[in-house]
């Protein structure tokens, strides 16, 4: 077994008590794990490189700064890293529009008209859908966003949400229904058969 | 394409949200890749952040540091291995010492001394009462 299998079967737990009593590998290891997932979030949630960026990078920090302090068991690394993400994402929302969601902000999905290029299909079929999950209310696109791109359970959503798993239940159907009806009717523009 | 989801306890008819879950699916097979500056930004934090190892040792601080005395002392002497060899070493002193074989002389004759006790400068007795004379 080499030392890139055995670091592959380490738990988040694991790995991070090994980065607080200084291996370096274990950074290189978790930010290989988690980093992209916090940066896939963000990007839904923020729908901007440049924030994404800030947020994942702040979010790991506060993982490396509380590393020493981590209580194996207590919760999961993951959970704990995507709730300081959802939080710097609200927190960033609420002092660039003083609390509300500029809907005027959002792109609009781009007109692609009938392309034929696949390449540029997946691109509209993406754009159409950041561009519904931002009409989403921030909480209804945070749920969706961790439920259905993500795939995390409904409780632990619920853990970095903070809220109870009936209410992510709730949030992520509304969300799901105000998608549905954002999206109606583009269904052959998008290249998706009828039926 | 995704499954309707269980969670909703069946509330949404999963034929009016079928393009939400191929969009869903489109999505999660093109999820965005982690920029290389960012991931090097990322390791730099955690190299500024680091712990020198012992913040979060298994074992209370202080126990580490006195082991470490030990394990310095032991250093000194050679190691280990030295450490063993001056084991052994004193073993066998004391072996001979108790329990010489037959072929050894006796040290006590050798320096020139009579073993015999009566003639010894101070037995017990006398030592007792030359101690309690120079009390006096």
């Amino acid at each position: 077994m080499t030392a890139a299998d055995a670091s592959d079967e380490l738990s988040d737990d694991a790995l991070l008590r090994l980065y607080a009593n200084g291996d370096r590998r274990a950074a290189a290891e978790l930010t290989t794990r988690l980093a992209p997932r916090v940066y896939g979030v963000a990007m839904r949630v923020m729908n901007s490189h440049a924030e994404a960026e800030d947020v994942t990078q702040e979010a790991m920090l506060r993982l490396w700064k509380m590393a020493p302090d981590w209580q194996p068991g207590a919760a999961k690394v993951s959970t704990w890293l995507y709730r300081v993400a959802m939080n710097l994402c609200i927190d960033r929302k609420r002092r660039a529009r003083g609390g509300h969601v500029d809907l005027d902000a959002v792109p609009e999905p781009p007109d692609q008209g009938q392309s034929a290029a696949e390449r540029m299909q997946e691109t509209a079929r993406q754009d159409a859908l950041q561009g519904a999950l931002m009409r989403l209310p921030e909480r209804q696109r945070q749920a969706v966003v961790l439920r259905h791109l993500e795939e995390l359970s409904n409780p632990e959503i619920a853990a970095i949400m903070e809220i109870t798993v009936e209410a992510v239940e709730s949030l992520t159907a509304r969300g799901k229904r105000a998608l549905a009806a954002a999206l109606a009717g583009r269904r052959a523009e998008l290249g998706y058969s009828d039926g | 394409m995704d499954k309707a989801d269980p969670n909703t306890h069946g509330r949404e008819d999963p034929a009016d949200l079928a393009h939400v879950y191929e969009l869903f699916a489109t999505a999660r097979a093109a999820r965005p890749a982690l920029p290389v500056h960012l991931a090097a930004a990322i390791l730099d934090d955690a190299a500024a952040q680091q712990p020198d190892g012992t913040v979060a040792a298994l074992a209370p601080r202080n126990t580490r540091e006195g082991f470490g005395r030990w394990r310095h002392l032991l250093n000194a002497v050679g190691g280990w291995p030295a450490f063993g060899g001056f084991a052994m070493a004193s073993a066998a002193g004391l072996w001979l010492g108790l329990s010489p074989p037959s072929f050894i002389p006796d040290p006590v004759v050798l320096a020139g001394l009579d073993a015999d006790s009566q003639r010894m400068p101070f037995d017990g007795y006398e030592m007792a009462m030359v101690l309690s004379e120079d009390m006096q």
